[in-house]
This record gives C-alpha cells, sequence and structure tokens, in this order.
C-alpha cells in the first residue's frame, strides 16, 4: 500500500487533487482512498489531502502518518509546514516551485523533484496570478517522477473529475509531465 | 457501475435510486455534502422529488413525517447536534410508523466543539424507536440505504443509516453502483396502508387512553423484533441480487473455521481498521476473532448470544461514553449475554471519542490489555491521557 | 357513532388512528366565526382617476398573461400606451408598498402592457352590438374626447368626434413632445379606438366649422375641447413673448420654430419643462423662471429631474415684471424678487414680491407656459357659473336660455378638471359615456354612481357598471396594516431605463425604454395584489381542517362550511386581505 499527502492552501485544490489522483489509480485497476484532513477547511489556511493506493481492497481507516510520497502545491507552505513530517527516508517529495531540487538541501534525504506547475497553471489560464489552480498540473508531475500511474489515466481522470477546462487541464497536466524536474541522484524506489 | 465516490455521495446516489418522492434537512457539517449533492439532482431534474427548505432540523423531521404520512418515500438527514433538536419528532416518527429513512453522520456532542467521528449523537436517540444499521465503508453505506427503505417500509418504522463522520462521509473509495432497474426491482415503490387522504379521513395519532397506549407500544416492539428477522431476510436478498451482503452481526475469524480465544467486537468504520490489525496480530501469533455488530436496533440478542456466548474474552471498542455508565455497545452486549449464566468476560473498551484516530496499534493495544493481566472493569479507557 | 372497544392489541390499528372516517365529525356546526373571501379595493385602484383594477391587472400580469392583462386596462381606460407614458401616476402615490419600501413601478408596467400588445399587433375583440342606443357628438379628439368615444361606442351608441385639427389626440397629439410620447405609439392606440367605428371629423373647429345648429340634431353633446387659449402674462410688454403651447405644436406639427440662443421659459408646469426640454434638443439654451420654489412646481417630480438632468438651469422665486426690446436683438427680462409667505386657500404657497431688488436678464427670447384658458370656439358658459357638477370629472352647461333647447351638453377634461391631466381627462370622458348611455336609456344615474365607484374617493369602473351584480361590490380600501406583510420581502423597485443623457440633449427620441418581459415580471413580483386573491394558497396551507377547497382548473377556492371550525387562521395567514372573518349568522 501506497500513502500520499498532499500540502496545500484552502481553495486551491490540494482535495480535488487526491480525488483525481484517486480516480486516476482506480482507472487503472487499482483500490484507492482518498480524503482530506478532517477538519474546517479554510481559505488561504494550510490544509492537507490524503490518498492510499493498493492492489487490493483498503480496510484501513485512519490518518496517514508515514506517507510514501509528498506533494506540496503551494511553495509558501514550504517554510510554514513540517512538509516532510513522517516521511520515510527515500521518499518522494514533489515541490511547486520555480527553484530546481538542489536549492533545498535540507531534504537530502529525500528525493526532492520541482516542476513549476504555478507557472504552467496560468499559462493555460488555470487561476489567476493570486490563485493559481495547480492541482493537475501538479498530478502530470507526479505520475512523472513515482510512475504510480500514467499521464494518460491522469488525463482521463481530468475529464471525470474537473468540472470545466478540460483541455487546459490536461496539457497543463501534460506539459508538467514534460518538465518537472526529477531527481537527481535517484535514490532508491519508494515502495 | 463501478465508480469513485464520496461516501456522502454514496448516500445520494442510494436515495436517487430509492426513487424517494421528498427530501427535507437542514444543513450541518459533516452531513451537508448529501443533501447539497441531492438539491443539485433535484434542481437538476435528475431526481423527481420536492426538497423542502426548512429553518431547522426539527422542522426537517416534521416535513418527511408529513411527506410519509402522505404516503410518499422520504428522506433527512442529519449529524450530531442536528440530530438532536429532532429528538421530540424521532419518537413521534417511529409512533406514527412512518417508515423515513435518515442518513446519521456520527459526529461528536459539544461543548467542546467538535465536529470529529463520535458515536455518541446516534446513540443517544436509542429508545426513540428507530431502526439503527451501523455502516462499515462506502459501499455498505450505499447498499443499506437500499436495505433500510425495504427494511422500514416492511416493518413500518423508521431507519437510521450510520455513517462515521469524515472516515465514510468525506472518503472518496471505488463502490458499485447498482443499475436503477436492478434496485426497482429490489425495492418497489411504498405500498402504504395508513395514508393520510383527505378524502378518506381518520384521526391519525390522537389521544391514546391508558386503556390503549401500551398496547400501541407493544405493536411498535413487536415490529422491532420482526425486524430483526425481516433485516436478516432483505440482506439475504440483497446478497443474492448484487452479490454483497452484511448480517446484523457478522463474525470475521482470525483462522478460517477456527474460533480464537478473544472476540473483538465493532461497529462502524473501526471495523476495517480492525481487520488490518487482525492480520497484524496474526503475524504475530496472536489470534482475534473480529465480530462487527451493525444492527443495532432491534437488538440482535439471540444472534450476540449465539456469536460471543462461546468466547472467553470479548473486547467491546465504544467509539460513545453513556456517562456515569461506559460504553453503550459494550454494556448493551454485555446485558443480552447475561441470559445464560455462564459468560465471557467483556472489556469494555471506550476509545476515539471526538474524532480521535483509533489505529491498528490501538487495537493492538486494548488486545493486549485483555489478554494480559487487566483486572475485570466496567469500563476501561484506551489512550487517555492521564 | 358507536364507540370502539379493542378487546386484543390484534384489534388495533398500527398506530392512534381512528377505524372509521371522520367525515361523520361535521366540525363545521361548532363554528361562530365565519370566514369567506372576498375582494377588496386596492388603494392604487382608489387612486387611480380611471379606475383601473391595478391589482387584478398585476396579478394576470404576473400570471405571464399579458394580453388579459391589457385588456383589464381597456376595460377602464382605452389608452394604457398613453398612461404608461405621461401620467402622473396617483396609483403609486396611493400604493400600500410604498409603506414597505417602495411604489411598485405601475406605470412603467402599464406601458409595458400597451407596447407588448402593439409589438404583438394584438386588437381588443370587437364590441358587442347593443340596442337602443342613440347619436352622439364628441366635440374635441383629446384624451377625454377619445375616451367617451371607445365608451360611448361599446355601450351600443352612434358616435361623430370631431376636432378642430386635422388629426386625432388633442394634447396627446400637438402638445407633448415626441420624446415623452412618440407619435407612432400614440396613432396605434388611437387607431384602435377609431377602428372600432368611431366616425372622426377632423378639421371642424367649434364655432367656425362646427355649429352648435350641426350638434343640436344629436341625443347629446361632450364637449372636451382643451384650454388651448394662452393665459396672459401680466407683464410689461408680454406681447414679445411666445406661447409654448404653439411652439410645441409647430413642433409636434413637424416644423422647426425659429426660436435659439438663451431662452427664458417661464411657468413651473409640465409644459414648462416640455417647452424647455424640447428647445434644449433643438439647440437653444433654455433657463427655467418660476415665480415659486422648485418643491411648488406643477409639474411631475420626474419631468423636473430630467430637465435639470439635461442640463436646464431652474432660477425660482423669480415672477416676469418687464420685457424689453433691445436695440442689438433680442430682450431683457426683468423679474420681481419673490418671497412665500404662507399658503393660499388652495393649500398652495403664496408667493409675494419679496422687496429685494429686481433681476435682469438678456435673453434671445422669452417663452411663456404659464397656463392656458379654454380654447378657441368654446362657449363662454364653460367658463362661468353656467356649468352644473355631473361627476367628480364632469359638468354639464346648465339647460337655461339657448341651451335648453339643445341636447344635453356635458363637459370634460381640462375645460373643467381641477388637475388637467391625460388621466382626470379620461375619467371625464367615462364619466360622460357613463351619464350618456344612462340618460339615453332612461337610467338614474344618481342611483347607480355610488356603486360603480371605487373606493370611497376613486373614479368609476365601466367595469362594474357592465356587471350585474354591483350592491356586491366593495369599497373596502385595503390599508398597509391590514396586510400580513411577513409574506414579503424587501425587493428593490426597478425603474425603468433612459436613453444616454447625450442622446437625450440631442434628439427627440423617447427618453425612457421599454422594459422586458422578464423586467416587467420581476417588478410585478412585487405587488402586494392588496384585496385580492391571486392564489397564493396561504390559506389552504394553513387550515387545520383541510377545508379550503381548491379548484385548480378556474382557478377558485372556497370554504367547505361543514368541516371550517371557523379558527380563522386563514384570514389571518392571508397576505392581501382578501378574506373577512364574519359572525355566523344564527
Amino acid at each position: 500500500m501506497v500513502e500520499i499527502r498532499f500540502h496545500g492552501r484552502g481553495g486551491q485544490g490540494a482535495v480535488v487533487a487526491s480525488n483525481i489522483l484517486a480516480a486516476a489509480c482506480f482507472i487503472e485497476g487499482k483500490y484507492v482512498q482518498a480524503f482530506p484532513a478532517f477538519g474546517v477547511e479554510r481559505r488561504g489556511a494550510p490544509v492537507e489531502a490524503y490518498i492510499r493506493i493498493d492492489d487490493r481492497k483498503i480496510h484501513l481507516r485512519t490518518n496517514v502518518y508515514t506517507p510514501d510520497h509528498v506533494v506540496v502545491l503551494d511553495p509558501t507552505l514550504i517554510e510554514v509546514v513540517d512538509v516532510t513530517r513522517g516521511l520515510k527516508p527515500g521518499a518522494t517529495l514533489l515541490l511547486n516551485t520555480d527553484k530546481l531540487p538542489n536549492a533545498y538541501p535540507r531534504f537530502t534525504s529525500f528525493r526532492v523533484a520541482t516542476v513549476d506547475a504555478s507557472r504552467i497553471a496560468l499559462r493555460h489560464r488555470l487561476g489567476s496570478r493570486t490563485h493559481p489552480i495547480v492541482n493537475t498540473a501538479i498530478l502530470g508531475a507526479f505520475a512523472r517522477v513515482t510512475g504510480l500511474v500514467s499521464v494518460d489515466a491522469v488525463c482521463e481522470a481530468i475529464q471525470e473529475e474537473v468540472p470545466s477546462h478540460h483541455e487546459a487541464n490536461i496539457a497543463a497536466a501534460r506539459e508538467a509531465y514534460e518538465t518537472v524536474v526529477l531527481p537527481e541522484a535517484p535514490a532508491e524506489a519508494a515502495p | 457501475m463501478r465508480r469513485v465516490l464520496e461516501g456522502s455521495h454514496a448516500v445520494s446516489h442510494a436515495v436517487e435510486l430509492a426513487r424517494v418522492k421528498v427530501i427535507s434537512a437542514y444543513p450541518i457539517t459533516p452531513q451537508t455534502h448529501i443533501v447539497e449533492r441531492l438539491a443539485e439532482l433535484v434542481a437538476d431534474g435528475v431526481l423527481d422529488a420536492r426538497f423542502i427548505r426548512v429553518e431547522s432540523e426539527h422542522s426537517a423531521m416534521a416535513a418527511v413525517i408529513g411527506a410519509a404520512s402522505a404516503g410518499a418515500r422520504s428522506f433527512t438527514a442529519s449529524s450530531s447536534h442536528g440530530l438532536a433538536l429532532m429528538h421530540e419528532m424521532l419518537h413521534w416518527a417511529a409512533g406514527a410508523r412512518l417508515p423515513v429513512v435518515m442518513a446519521e453522520v456520527n459526529r461528536a456532542m459539544g461543548p467542546g466543539w467538535n465536529i470529529w467521528a463520535d458515536q455518541t449523537d446516534s446513540l443517544s436517540q436509542r429508545d426513540t424507536g428507530w431502526i439503527q444499521l451501523y455502516c462499515e465503508d462506502v459501499q455498505e453505506v450505499l447498499d443499506t440505504i437500499l436495505i433500510a427503505y425495504k427494511l422500514a417500509e416492511r416493518v413500518s418504522l423508521p431507519a437510521m443509516v450510520v455513517l462515521d463522520a469524515f472516515f465514510l462521509s468525506h472518503t472518496y473509495e471505488p463502490v458499485e453502483v447498482p443499475e436503477q432497474d436492478e434496485v426497482d426491482a429490489f425495492l418497489p415503490a411504498w405500498e402504504p396502508t395508513e395514508i393520510l387522504d383527505p378524502a378518506d379521513p381518520h384521526a391519525f395519532n390522537q389521544l391514546a387512553s391508558p386503556e390503549y397506549y401500551m398496547e400501541f407500544r407493544y405493536k411498535i416492539q413487536q415490529a422491532m423484533e420482526d425486524a430483526l428477522r425481516a433485516h436478516d431476510e432483505i440482506d439475504a436478498e440483497f446478497g443474492r441480487r448484487f452479490g454483497r451482503s452484511y448480517g446484523a452481526v457478522h463474525r470475521i475469524p482470525c483462522r478460517e473455521g477456527e474460533r480464537a480465544p478473544l472476540a473483538l467486537v465493532t461497529t462502524g468504520s473501526v471495523t476495517g481498521t480492525a481487520r488490518v490489525a487482525q492480520a497484524a496480530l496474526r503475524q504475530k501469533g496472536i489470534g482475534v476473532d473480529v465480530v462487527k455488530l451493525k444492527l443495532f436496533r432491534p437488538f440482535p440478542h439471540e444472534e450476540i448470544r449465539r456469536v460471543l456466548g462461546p468466547y472467553d474474552r470479548v473486547i467491546v471498542l465504544d467509539r460513545n461514553i453513556s456517562f456515569g455508565s461506559g460504553g453503550i455497545f459494550a454494556s448493551e452486549i454485555r446485558a443480552a449475554l447475561a441470559l445464560r449464566g455462564e459468560q465471557p468476560a467483556v472489556y469494555p473498551f471506550v476509545a476515539g471519542l471526538g474524532g480521535r484516530d483509533i489505529t491498528p496499534q490501538t487495537i493492538e493495544s486494548v488486545v493486549a490489555r485483555a489478554l494480559g493481566d487487566e483486572p475485570p472493569s466496567d469500563i476501561l479507557w484506551e489512550g487517555l491521557k492521564l | 357513532m358507536s364507540p370502539v372497544t379493542f378487546r386484543s392489541v390484534r384489534d388495533l390499528p398500527p398506530m392512534s388512528r381512528s377505524t372509521d372516517t371522520m367525515l361523520w365529525n361535521r366540525t363545521g356546526s361548532w363554528r361562530f366565526l365565519r370566514p369567506r373571501y372576498q375582494d377588496k379595493v386596492a388603494p392604487c385602484a382608489e387612486g387611480c382617476p380611471a379606475a383601473e383594477d391595478i391589482a387584478r391587472i398585476q396579478i394576470l400580469l404576473g400570471q405571464g398573461d399579458f394580453e388579459a392583462a391589457w385588456l383589464r386596462i381597456r376595460e377602464e381606460n382605452p389608452l394604457p400606451g398613453v398612461c404608461g407614458r405621461v401620467c402622473y401616476h396617483p396609483c403609486e402615490t396611493a400604493c400600500n408598498r410604498g409603506e414597505y419600501d417602495d411604489p411598485v413601478t405601475v406605470n412603467s408596467l402599464e406601458r409595458f402592457l400597451a407596447d407588448h400588445a402593439w409589438k404583438l399587433g394584438l386588437s381588443p375583440p370587437p364590441p358587442e352590438p347593443a340596442a337602443g342606443g342613440g347619436r352622439v357628438a364628441v366635440v374635441g379628439a383629446g384624451p377625454a374626447g377619445l375616451t367617451a368615444a371607445y365608451f360611448l361606442l361599446r355601450l351600443g351608441h352612434e358616435v361623430d368626434l370631431f376636432d378642430a385639427r386635422e388629426e386625432p389626440g388633442g394634447l396627446l397629439r400637438y402638445g407633448i413632445p415626441e420624446y415623452r410620447l412618440p407619435l407612432d405609439a400614440l396613432a396605434w392606440e388611437v387607431g384602435l379606438i377609431l377602428n372600432e367605428g368611431v366616425r372622426f371629423h377632423g378639421n371642424r373647429r367649434l364655432g367656425s366649422d362646427l355649429t352648435w345648429d350641426e350638434l343640436s340634431g344629436y341625443d347629446a353633446v361632450f364637449l372636451a375641447v382643451g384650454t388651448w387659449k394662452p393665459a396672459p402674462l401680466g407683464a410689461e410688454g408680454e406681447e414679445h413673448a411666445q406661447d409654448g403651447l404653439t411652439l410645441l405644436e409647430a413642433i409636434r406639427q413637424g416644423e422647426t420654430p425659429e426660436v435659439s440662443g438663451k431662452v427664458a421659459v417661464i411657468g413651473g408646469g409640465n409644459t414648462a419643462m416640455d417647452v424647455a426640454r424640447s428647445l434644449l434638443r433643438l439647440g437653444a439654451e433654455p433657463a427655467v423662471y418660476y415665480r415659486r420654489r422648485l418643491q411648488d412646481m406643477p409639474a411631475l417630480p420626474e419631468e423636473i429631474q430630467e430637465a435639470r438632468e439635461e442640463g436646464i438651469p431652474f432660477q425660482t422665486l423669480l415672477a416676469p415684471k418687464r420685457i424689453e426690446p433691445l436695440p442689438q436683438g433680442g430682450f431683457r427680462l426683468v423679474l420681481t424678487t419673490m418671497e412665500i409667505l404662507d399658503e393660499d386657500e388652495g393649500g398652495r404657497p403664496r408667493a409675494v414680491p419679496s422687496g429685494h431688488p429686481d433681476v435682469e436678464v438678456e435673453v434671445d427670447a422669452v417663452v411663456t407656459a404659464i397656463g392656458a384658458g379654454p380654447s378657441q370656439g368654446a362657449p363662454a358658459e364653460v367658463t362661468g357659473e353656467g356649468l352644473v357638477a355631473e361627476g367628480l370629472h364632469l359638468k354639464r352647461i346648465a339647460p337655461e336660455g339657448e341651451w335648453a333647447a339643445r341636447p344635453p351638453v356635458l363637459v370634460g377634461g381640462d375645460l373643467v378638471n381641477d388637475r388637467k391631466a391625460v388621466v382626470t381627462a379620461i375619467a371625464s370622458g367615462k364619466e360622460a359615456a357613463l351619464v350618456i348611455d344612462t340618460r339615453l336609456r332612461g337610467r338614474d344615474a344618481t342611483s347607480i354612481w355610488p356603486s360603480i365607484r371605487v373606493g370611497r374617493k376613486g373614479g368609476v369602473s365601466m367595469n362594474r357598471y357592465l356587471s350585474g351584480d354591483r350592491a356586491a361590490q366593495q369599497d373596502h380600501v385595503v390599508r398597509y396594516d391590514e396586510l400580513n406583510t411577513i409574506y414579503f420581502r424587501f425587493q428593490e423597485r426597478r425603474e425603468r431605463p433612459r436613453i444616454t443623457l447625450e442622446e437625450r440633449r440631442t434628439g427627440f427620441d423617447e427618453v425612457k425604454m421599454r422594459i422586458s418581459a422578464s423586467l416587467a415580471l420581476k417588478e410585478s413580483e412585487r405587488c402586494f395584489h392588496c384585496g385580492q386573491c391571486d392564489q397564493c394558497d396561504n390559506c389552504y396551507l394553513f387550515c387545520p381542517d383541510v377545508s379550503v377547497l381548491r379548484d385548480l382548473r378556474a382557478g377558485t377556492r372556497e370554504i367547505n362550511y361543514d368541516y371550517c371550525k371557523g379558527c380563522g387562521v386563514c384570514v389571518v395567514e392571508c397576505p392581501r386581505n382578501a378574506m373577512i372573518l364574519e359572525e355566523e349568522p344564527r
């Protein structure tokens, strides 16, 4: 079973990202379970969402404590929230940032990948300059970095789960898939 | 069709499949997504039903009571304080023998203000005359709504389908959504026998003098006892039609064909986590049978005695508390077991109140305590920061 | 009924429920108060001199039946397209909604209904022939004459309609500017009246082209030739001033008057506004001079506001004293400064010279618009003691002297009305038709009059006159405090849109734009329908005895008195006071 944690801010679409990823994995025949951090969501406040992926039915119904991958949708969160909390050594940390992975020396025990999802989202007119909607772009990058799911399944899930602007969202996911900066020294593959 | 659905929306789709005619509800976290989706379905014309907006849960229950009295299949949903506000009307729905179905999202009662999973809200309505069904996962939630309608209409009593806040209400997972024609075959239109009809007026729910009141109560009790048998029949029929059935009391043995020395009774979504803990304990050589209790009202006394009677020790995990007594499921189970002289030692653990996570480690801990030197007690706390 | 005894739990119904029908239990016998549906008069209808049943019209409008709503107006007023544009809408002043938030825009909705009919080319059903009518001459084809002709024809009389001018319409055609009342809108509505069989004779001025000898051949005469004769200004050199109405008529005839530069417009009524705004549109620089204050002007507030929006300056408390021609051309206008003392007998503020120095202005022209006297050709009796009252907006020339031998001559419109307005002229026309009809058919008008009057001080209703059971008509006017306003919600009044200021300053396009059906429906929703059942069904919902019987097809409600206990909740919860609770007759 693989556990993934998304960090975002209320209104950015972290919960939707976890739902799209769940749908994408489901399309590829996996069992999934996606849920938000159970709490009171407020716009702009840090939020978390989780997803479990397995080949068998998932019975476990607890919070996610030791994720295998972490995805950070908002670059400003990196300084605010302990995004590596419980993260297994060698796990993947995918950051939305315009910086390169080597700009984060404190995360060297993880496989750091970066993608400028905000720029990609804006180029595809997703959201506004102050509130780019990066969740679809980041999932394209996630597919490339983890290999857990194909970018085609992500695009199909976008078609199903996102209410509008399908083409732009799919284009953003594909662009992020192509432009994500992969970890320099690939650590051992996460489970 | 198999889809990834949020637990709340699984309820909404089940209500749609049940061809409910009247919906009335008042929003409250974590139930809101259920009625939001239903309101959309009605507004979009997908669901041919009336959505009655009201100013409180009390009114919502009153509205569905009116609708059901006129013979319309009716639905409402609530949670926690909303459910508590319905309390008076809950008695009314049962006393009037109306097969209303409600989705009840288990949420803690305040104060302190808490929106997370806790069963005390629904268990506080134990004596209102409502059937109560507790669900383990999103699939079971969807299926149980359909089962609940059939059961409620069979015995003329209202039914509450209970699901844990967030762990089920806000979780997306794959769900098999049955086809409409299959559901129609399983759950035909309700044919009420007592309809409020202005053309043939009767006095409904009028004064019942001491001469008759007790007999009406006896009838409700009889209906509840009928519901035990009816539930098993309907559950079995559901299994034949859809390939899934749940049982009022379902034993999940550690090893197939064997009985472990210890049974762990769970309700709601904790059962899933218990299955995971069971596997981990088995690896460690510790055998625990999980017993999932789904039907709480009517209480399956006989089934409980049959399933739990043979064990040496029984753990009951309660995510609820009756202050001054203890875990509510434990107390009912002990009472049921007490009918026969010899009975297992019951370990009544209270855990996970107000949404505190019940993890496989929590379960391993209560198992260790029950198998160790824990002295017998009327209440045992797990995970308490003392 | 014998009491039922249950011996065993098996005999009991599932819940506490009577085994038998309860139909036997005629709870109506318990009643000592009896609710009843009773339509009452809405204050708007009482406020309307034409007695339009506005609440009922709004109900029909709200149901989307625009044609029926339009026809309902035409039962009382044949000129809704005109009134929807130029009426001073006393209905809105009376509107109960004004005490809640703002009055309903009745005037705008009236125009919407007329425009809708116009746009779709609707025409009313032809009048039903009625035997025993007479021949009636209507002199003056303004709103009063047109209305009289319309109703007289519908009441079964032959009508000859005479006018001094070439075309019918009177002041509507020749006095009101295009930007307030477009000619095509007027022509459509006048056409509907004439097409029903009214014979129109243009270019027949009373006294020269039309004689009393000729008129004496009719069974009755209605005289409504208006007040076109300019009133004297009472200032030295007033011969240098031009008459405003004459100017407006010239413009309406398609002429471009030679008025340019700075123009002083004297007066504070609607004609003064019309003159000033027309001059502005022709490229002149008009300024309005008025002897009292802005708030004392008789012009409609919205006309004053629109004139000011268009940039026309207003000089108040100035009365013309002298007009002197200047050697280089133009005039010096000398004005006395005035002050307001107190109210005169009519309740108007009295303006007297303040004693402050005179004000002098140099202008290129002076135009007066200070009211007018009876038109040329009107008999002298219409100004003096020679009139006797016949109705609220109607007089008759006393049958004395030479008049004793002539058919009855009724006088209406601006000749007799204190408030000289289109809608009061329409009221005159309708009253004239009623009086003539009663006379020619030998009925007693005085006994009918009270039963057809809407409310206690309203106009008379043709609908009531024509419907048999007039005794059942209510004169109870619903007051605001008689409504149950909990069922209403605050909703902004939607004024009709106007064309841009630039367009207004440079052309004669209609200022107020047409409103859409959706806007009309939205605004109509605001109407309380005071005193009129609009089938909101509050009575039905609240009745604890299921004793409100609905006939959804007929749109009617009835009380089932077999079971109604007379609790009165229906009456209390009726939002619009369309029910009453009476003592049960014993």
